[in-house]
């Protein structure tokens, strides 16, 4: 401690400072070890300390006043550092306790329950007793039955008790007299006095008894008809009865009933009122949830037949179509209607009501508009009865061209065709002998696979051409409808694929017999001999010298460069990677194409695969992995060699792209249109080398894994550009809710900031959307 | 043996039982409250109830609630005993001001002050033995009825033993009544001292130029990291932090103003703004408080009132402190509340000094001006707090332990004159933590004492404890390992609500005669 005390009481000769034990002068760490080293030691030691003691106090003091003074200075720090020492002695910090169970708790649940079910026993079978009675009591009719015989009716449902029994009413302590009558109750029996005596009408009875009677399920007559009759009555039984009975006569529509009984019946009818009330908001928004439902069961069917119709097609009605959309506004209305009605519920009421039910209508009101704000802008319109036509006969245009455009591409095909039978000779001759030893003659077998699958590949073909077309065209229904077309078609192919591709690696396998042993004898030679054109063909597997693999890829693209038909398809490929002109939709459709064209030209490198099979481990594994394999090259399907060559050597440098950054990509794919000869051959070489070092690893997973990347490489760029405008709408709203809540609070200086923010975002946006328009 | 912790744990518990979406639940313990239950259950408003009570409920209240629930709506009834004012994890508070009636409790607040303690106990799962100070009738009484209370529930107070069982101590605010008349200088307790504090919050209403949303501010350490982290460092300090805390403050702020160019600053910007304006709160809040306080300080001089107050409270000079009250009273700066303090302060320190000048002082008082509820306070407090009731010595020790202390008391002290005094709870607990608490003056209720030392230490004051009281456990907390020590008292003082509770007691002084009746609420000035 820097404010440590200099002794006051050492002398002179001998200053030491630190915390010194006023008796033995031992030098102690701190306060508190003085303390309690002090306490441990000394305090057994005499009195006599004490007037030590009160010598050294007198220093201390004096001590003490000197540095009283420049406390100021001392103060801040010496908290601190007061603060940091009790952290070392190792107590622990009451927010630093460890954690502890939850408290002691108790729960008088069972007993509440026990207390519980006896009394609502108890109140059941009282309240189910005097029904039973008073069902007993209403079950004749009242008003055509003497009143001697009612009398007695009453009596045998229940024994009235004796009249000497109960001198005084029980309820207010009256004496009974002539003047002041006894009266039983016909319920219970018990005697009470006119004045605390209650009476439950008909109506009431027959209420209680048909609810009970309702709930036991049970539909017996609801009840006694009421007594329209009674006037005529009251006369003939006066004679016979005392005054008591006149007094009785005049509530014969009624049963009497003591305090008690008249108590349980009430609750019970509030009960049974209870249960059947609905408040009015309740009815309503059920209303209402009814009508939302109805609404998400239609929207969707009428959205399907809308979309159906305005791309001309013939599958629905249109007036169908039409009838649909009204019903639904319909609903829309009905909603809209529902809600204000909830919203203005009980506001010219009196008393007005409790504000928490006003927010809650206010609230339901909202949700309302929102739901139909939501899901009614989401209706597009329809077309009218002129333009379905005009839109029909457009897509009869529409397949008309679909054939036509057929035609043209069997035409063209026949031309590519031949012109890879003239490289298949070249790469044969190259390849030499690996491939006549064997007897087994790629192209052959290639053309063979790709005559078989050419009307289909046409036909995908042409119909991305027409999507081309019509994007270009800006008709984005054709669009929609062709790209349907083109997945079906992508279906059947990929099946048709599949089911090769089985062949395929059937007769593979019987394949791979021979040629193993002819590469056991060939193998080394090889090596040695055609290190060159072997490692050109192996490149995808094993490429050892880049070098040479660079200068057959130059041979490849020179031959390409003579392939024309195929370098127009290139075109094609390579503007429909480009991000700016695609819809995110239309995107998959490359790689899809990617996906079922590959099983072709798979031929070529399987085989080369097989003839390296005894350096490929993975060889066996090589047919399921290169089903999924993308070589993103769909003119592929051209059915040359040639083709499938070099889309070997754009497999290796899509690979190449794993261990380099998108940027590479978007290079290639943006560079590639602009060079129209033969976009490979700029883009491949650079990448060669390092596309061959990875390949010697697992050409085959290595291959798949680059699958997914190359098709989200074109989603990559508008997709991040679509992000991060969202972000921006985002956070530009986030920004307009601050300067709200600034507003609202009146923080007139952070509402400046945000508004300055907010035009700053504004203007990001802005540049975004013309960066990502252009 | 955290007392806010186990308030939470409960809430949440409650939370979770009742599942997601709208339910009721009721905190209720009083008779009157079970009555409105029953009305309430007799007509349900809600489909389904769970309820809480925060105490012991009677069988029979549990009889009457369930033969009110003929709907049956009840889904749920428990004691969750939560029934005390959590203020920190080792403070807590009754909120109960006049438990006594003079020396003796007032019977309603003796058993809410019971209830009190044993839901605390019962929330921290501590079945302790008690001790109490022998020279406090109530602090006895108060004893035996916790004690009645846990051998009535022994059901409830069945926990896993520990090793060292805990601890009940119960003091008596009258052995010590100079803690509260002191001025404070750490941040919580002046905040209270000068502000008040109210279940965490504290009104600046009465603060010159205050914004409207700065009337009521909530001081929690729960969720204020600034005040959790500086509540207990003295006034300097926090007048350098709160500078720290403006400088990063204003750091952070042009900082968003000027770099919003990308994207990446937009985006951080958004993520940080929520976190900015709730630091601008805190700076704001935090800024008011202190620049309030230092207002108050400057205003009343109380840096020269403290400084005599704490020479009154820790020293023995009596010339010099006679010497300086009196050049005080004579500053009109000093207000009539600090004049009446200083004179308590002297009289309780000097009552049965030789040459004892308190009429003169108080003739000084009356000369000043000073109005009579606080001449005749000083002389209430003497009897509340004065020699004849203190069971221990609080001026003058008497062996050389303490005298040692004392001296020692004295280096340390000197750090910092406005916080030399160290409330005697510090030396209790001490000597408690040591085993070396004696017997004869805080016995134990019941034949078990206590072998060891003890790890868990609860302490109850009755009649108030202090923030410095607080502070002084904070601190014992953190310098002894393996103890743990929670305060509480009936309510947590401040000198006003010290001389309320004195008032409130009946020590009305000697010159009660007069009918006027004191007032219980006044001015501070």
């Amino acid at each position: 401690m820097a404010s440590g005390c200099p002794p006051p009481f050492g002398d002179p000769g001998e200053m030491r400072e630190g915390f010194l034990c006023p008796l033995c002068l031992k030098d102690l760490q701190s306060f508190y070890q003085l303390h309690s080293h002090y306490e441990e030691e000394h305090s057994s030691e005499d009195r006599d300390v004490k007037g030590q003691l009160k010598n050294l106090v007198q220093k201390a003091k004096r001590a003490k006043k000197k540095l009283l003074k420049r406390e100021g200075d001392d103060r801040a720090d010496s908290g601190s550092q007061e603060r940091y020492e009790s952290f070392s002695y190792g107590g622990v910090d009451p927010y630093m306790w460890e954690p502890q169970e939850v408290g002691a708790m108790r729960s008088h649940l069972s007993d509440f329950k026990k207390h519980r079910a006896a009394r609502i026993d108890h109140y059941v079978v009282e309240v189910n007793k005097l029904i039973i009675r008073l069902e007993k009591l209403t079950s004749f009719d009242r008003a055509n039955t003497e009143s001697a015989k009612i009398r007695a009716i009453e009596k045998s449902v229940v024994p009235w008790v004796s009249d000497q029994d109960v001198p005084f009413c029980p309820d207010c302590g009256n004496k009974f007299s002539i003047r002041n009558r006894r009266h039983h109750c016909r319920l219970c029996g018990s005697i009470m006095c006119k004045k605390c005596m209650e009476l439950v009408s008909l109506p009431l009875a027959s209420k209680l008894t048909s609810a009970s009677k309702e709930a036991l399920g049970s539909h017996t007559s609801p009840n006694s008809s009421p007594n329209s009759v009674h006037g005529s009555r009251r006369g003939s039984i006066s004679s016979i009865s005392s005054v008591s009975s006149v007094l009785d006569e005049k509530d014969d529509d009624r049963i009497r009933c003591c305090r008690h009984c008249k108590d349980t019946l009430l609750k019970r009818e509030q009960q049974i009122d209870e249960k059947e009330y609905t408040p009015e908001i309740v009815k309503l928004y059920e209303k209402l949830r009814l009508c939302m439902e109805k609404v998400d069961q239609k929207a969707p069917e009428y959205i399907r037949m809308a979309e159906s119709l305005n791309a001309g097609e013939t599958t629905y009605n249109l007036e169908h179509a039409n009838d649909l959309r009204v019903e639904i506004q319909k609903v829309y209305e009905f909603i809209d209607a529902l809600s204000k009605k909830i919203l203005s519920l009980g506001l010219h009421e009196d008393p007005q009501p409790h504000p928490k039910t006003l927010q809650l209508q206010r609230m339901i009101r909202y949700s309302a508009t929102l739901f139909v704000q939501e899901k009614l802008l989401g209706l597009m319109s329809l077309p009218t009865k002129d333009q379905y036509e005009e839109l029909k006969k457009r897509r009869l245009h529409m397949v008309a061209l679909e054939t036509h455009g057929k035609q043209e591409e069997k035409q063209k095909d026949f031309i590519s065709r031949s012109a890879a039978a003239v490289n298949g000779d070249a790469i044969h001759l190259k390849k030499g002998t690996v491939r006549k030893s064997e007897g087994w003659l790629p192209t052959s077998s290639i053309s063979r696979e790709s005559e078989i699958a050419d009307p289909l590949l046409q036909q995908i073909d042409n119909i991305t051409s027409f999507i081309k077309q019509a994007k270009a065209a800006n008709r984005i229904d054709e669009v929609h409808m062709l790209q349907e077309n083109l997945r079906q078609l992508q279906d059947e192919y990929d099946q048709q694929q599949t089911l090769k591709a089985i062949e395929l690696s059937k007769k593979q396998a019987e394949e791979e017999e021979m040629q193993r042993e002819e590469l056991q004898v060939l193998r080394e030679k090889e090596w040695e001999r055609e290190h060159h054109k072997f490692m050109s063909r192996h490149s995808r597997t094993c490429s050892l010298d880049f070098r040479e693999v660079k200068q057959h890829q130059h041979e490849v693209a020179k031959e390409n460069r003579n392939l024309t038909a195929q370098a127009l398809d290139l075109d094609i490929t390579q503007i429909k990677r480009d991000p700016s002109f695609e819809t995110p939709a239309v995107e998959q459709l490359p790689a899809k194409e990617h996906l079922t064209f590959t099983l072709k030209p798979q031929n070529v490198p399987q085989c080369d695969k097989d003839q390296t099979a005894c350096l490929n481990p993975f060889e066996d594994e090589a047919d399921t992995p290169q089903l999924e394999e993308d070589p993103a090259n769909p003119f592929a399907k051209d059915t040359s060699p040639m083709v499938s060559f070099s889309n070997t050597a754009l497999q290796s440098n899509k690979k190449a792209y794993n261990p380099f950054e998108n940027e590479e990509e978007d290079e290639q794919t943006n560079g590639a249109p602009g060079s129209t000869s033969n976009p490979f051959e700029e883009d491949e070489n650079p990448f060669q080398k390092p596309g061959g070092s990875w390949n010697s690893g697992n050409p085959f997973e290595e291959g798949s894994s680059t699958n997914p990347f190359e098709v989200e490489d074109g989603n990559d760029i508008s997709g991040e550009e679509a992000i991060e405008e969202e972000l921006l709408l985002q956070q530009i709203d986030n920004i307009k809710a601050y300067i709200f809540d600034a507003k609202h609070s009146g923080r007139m200086d952070e509402v400046e900031v945000l508004t300055e923010n907010l035009k700053e975002l504004k203007r990001t946006l802005a540049k975004q959307k013309e960066k990502s328009s252009c | 043996m955290n007392a806010v912790l186990a308030v939470k744990q409960y809430v949440s518990k409650m939370i979770e039982d009742s599942g997601p979406g709208m339910k009721v639940l009721l905190m209720d313990r009083e008779t009157e409250n079970v009555e409105f239950l029953i009305q309430e259950l007799r007509r349900p408003k809600y489909s389904i109830y769970f309820i809480y009570f925060s105490n012991v409920i009677s069988k029979s209240d549990v009889k009457s609630l369930a033969e009110a629930d003929e709907q049956e709506v009840v889904a749920e009834v428990q004691e969750f005993y939560g029934d005390y004012i959590a203020v920190n994890p080792h403070v807590f508070s009754l909120n109960l001001l006049g438990c006594c009636q003079g020396r003796n409790w007032d019977p309603a607040q003796l058993s809410r002050t019971t209830q009190g303690l044993t839901a605390l106990l019962l929330s921290l799962k501590k079945c302790p033995m008690i001790r109490y100070q022998l020279s406090s009738e109530s602090a006895k009484r108060l004893a035996e009825c916790v004690k009645q209370v846990i051998t009535k529930e022994y059901e409830l107070f069945d926990f896993r033993r520990t090793e060292v069982p805990p601890l009940l101590l119960i003091l008596d605010r009258s052995d010590d009544a100079i803690t509260p008349l002191l001025n404070q200088w750490t941040y919580q307790a002046m905040v209270h001292e000068l502000l008040g504090i109210n279940n965490n919050r504290i009104d600046l209403s009465r603060v010159p130029g205050i914004s409207k949303d700065l009337r009521e501010v909530v001081l929690s350490a729960e969720n204020d990291e600034f005040y959790a982290n500086n509540m207990y460092l003295n006034f300097a300090e926090i007048g350098s932090n709160i500078k720290n805390l403006m400088e990063d403050f204003q750091r952070r702020k042009p900082k968003e103003q000027q770099k919003l160019e990308s994207i990446a600053d937009m985006k951080a910007f958004v993520e940080n703004y929520p976190q900015f304006k709730k630091m601008s709160g805190t700076v704001s809040k935090h800024v008011t408080v202190v620049g309030e306080l230092s207002r108050l300080v400057g205003e009343r001089n109380l840096l020269e009132v403290s400084e005599v107050e704490q020479e009154l409270a820790c020293q023995n000079d009596h010339s010099s402190a006679l010497q300086n009250v009196r050049r005080l009273l004579q500053n009109p700066k000093v207000t009539e509340f600090d004049a009446a303090r200083l004179v308590m302060l002297y009289a309780l320190h000097y009552e049965r000094h030789s040459s004892n000048s308190l009429p003169g002082l108080m003739t000084d008082l009356k000369n000043r001006g000073v109005s009579e509820k606080y001449r005749k306070l000083v002389s209430a407090v003497v009897e509340y707090g004065g020699k004849r009731v203190r069971g221990s010595d609080l001026f003058s020790p008497k062996d050389a332990v303490a005298i040692t202390k004392q001296f020692l008391k004295g280096l340390k002290g000197v750090e910092n004159v406005y916080t030399q005094h160290q409330p005697l709870l510090q030396e209790t607990l001490d000597q408690l933590i040591k085993g070396k608490l004696k017997d004869s003056q805080y016995p134990y209720l019941g034949p078990n004492t206590l072998r060891d030392r003890p790890q868990d230490i609860i302490v109850f004051i009755i009649g108030g404890a202090t923030y410095e009281e607080a502070l002084t456990v904070y601190n014992l907390n953190r310098t002894n390992p393996g103890v743990r020590i929670i305060l509480g008292g009936t309510t947590i003082h401040n000198t006003k609500s010290f001389l309320e509770e004195v008032t409130a007691s009946g020590f009305r002084g000697r010159s009660t005669e007069s009918s006027q009746v004191t007032p219980r609420s006044s001015s501070r000035r």
